[in-house]
């Protein structure tokens, strides 16, 4: 979506138009989705989290500056919201990880590569929860949503030395527990 | 032990959107074993299947959107709160046509005054209180004084609407705050009867007075919008 719209969307949501924030609610549900349920892990907390994310943008909908760019402040709203979640929530248990985990559309073809990525998938998911919250954080927005260290940077308000710094010790933890568990 | 530099560079080798692996590794990093296992690592991850949120859901978001009500107290710090522009040239805005904004803000300013004297009255008062009998007129002072605030920031606040009611108010409030200012000069020497009070009363006279103008005068500039 081009800044020139999201501007003008904004300005009209401000001014009393509230239908138009289902134009960046169209935009942004599928990021803010994926990012809620690589976080937490499950399907149903994520819903509620991008529910309760595009809510609290809504209400401080006025704090964002005009000429910026949405999606970042869209994405620091909804990982605060996470966050809270997850410090209330505080530790999910390992068992239940990657459990609630939607099917996703697998692109493979053949069916038994298919049912072996959505293993991986699971595993992997499984790792991701037992990583601090700020390391998960870097790695999902580096490798799931694709942004630059710069952006990642501006979104969790780490310096871009830390936020590579936490996407490598991510990797690394990730790679001690596969080790550790004979995951190849 | 890596290095921090070195972890940094080799984060920077590891692009987050999809990349042909041969790229992604320099010729010196292929060959070394641990290299290749964060580089697959982190390849997993990138290839992960797309999640879709389900369908039902933006409609969903709309609904609570739609239902939302904020209460006075989470409006009114939001009004506070947004970011605004108005360019504030009090001696222009004494001849030339003014925005509800800037009009806003000289109200808020006024405001703001005198909730600092109300408070400073009020300090000073409860000190005075011991030593010296005060009529109840100049008791009030730091009342009257936090009232016109609350009346001030809240025309201001209105002013922010930007519309014709909200201008009438305006000129009401800005009218009545000349007018109680030049009692309250009048009342208070009258009713306290110590050297000091004509001071006093003369002080908060050359204050109000002028400000009631100025307001007054910035409200019809404001109000040629409207003509």
């Amino acid at each position: 979506m081009k800044q020139i719209d999201e501007g003008e969307i904004i300005g009209r949501v401000l001014g009393g138009d509230r239908e138009a924030f289902s134009i960046l609610v169209d935009a942004y549900k599928g990021p803010l989705f994926r990012l809620a349920l690589r976080m937490t892990g499950s399907a149903q907390d994520a819903d509620d989290l991008t529910q309760e994310a595009f809510l609290r943008a809504f209400q401080t909908l006025g704090r964002f500056r005009i000429g910026e760019r949405f999606f970042p402040w869209l994405y620091t709203v909804s990982l605060n919201v996470i966050r809270n979640h997850l410090r209330k929530a505080r530790a999910l248990a390992e068992g239940t990880a990657g459990k609630g985990l939607p099917e996703s559309t697998d692109p493979r073809d053949d069916p038994s590569a298919a049912a072996i990525g959505r293993e991986q998938g699971r595993r992997l998911q499984g790792y991701l929860l037992r990583l601090p919250v700020p390391v998960r954080e870097a790695l999902i927005l580096r490798f799931y949503d694709g942004m630059a260290f710069e952006e990642i940077a501006s979104v969790t308000g780490d310096t871009i030395s830390s936020a590579k710094m936490k996407v490598y010790r991510g990797l690394e933890k990730i790679r001690a527990m596969m080790e550790a568990e004979g995951d190849e | 032990m890596m290095k921090d530099s070195d972890i940094e560079r080799m984060m920077d080798l590891l692009p987050g959107e999809e990349k042909n692996p041969q790229e992604i590794a320099g010729e010196h990093l292929e060959t070394d074993p641990h290299w290749r296992q964060i580089e697959a690592i982190a390849r997993m991850i990138r290839q992960e299947p797309s999640v879709e949120p389900p369908v039902s859901l933006g409609e969903r978001i709309m609904e609570r959107v739609r239902a939302h009500r904020p209460s006075i107290w989470t409006a009114a710090g939001e009004a506070l709160l947004r970011p605004r522009t108005a360019s504030v040239d009090p001696l222009r805005a004494l001849r030339s046509p003014v925005s509800g904004k800037e009009c806003s803000f000289y109200f808020i300013m006024v405001g703001v005054f005198y909730t600092i004297l109300g408070v400073i009255l009020m300090i000073g008062l409860h000190r005075l209180g011991t030593s010296l009998v005060t009529p109840d007129w100049v008791r009030w002072q730091p009342q009257i004084a936090l009232v016109t605030a609350g009346c001030m920031v809240a025309i201001g606040l209105y002013l922010l609407k930007d519309g014709k009611l909200a201008l009438r108010m305006a000129r009401i409030g800005a009218l009545v705050y000349l007018g109680f200012a030049l009692l309250n000069g009048i009342f208070v020497p009258l009713e306290w009867d110590i050297p000091v009070s004509a001071a006093l009363s003369l002080l908060s006279t050359l204050v109000g007075v002028p400000t009631g103008i100025f307001l007054i005068r910035t409200i019809l500039n404001y109000g040629k919008q409207y003509a």
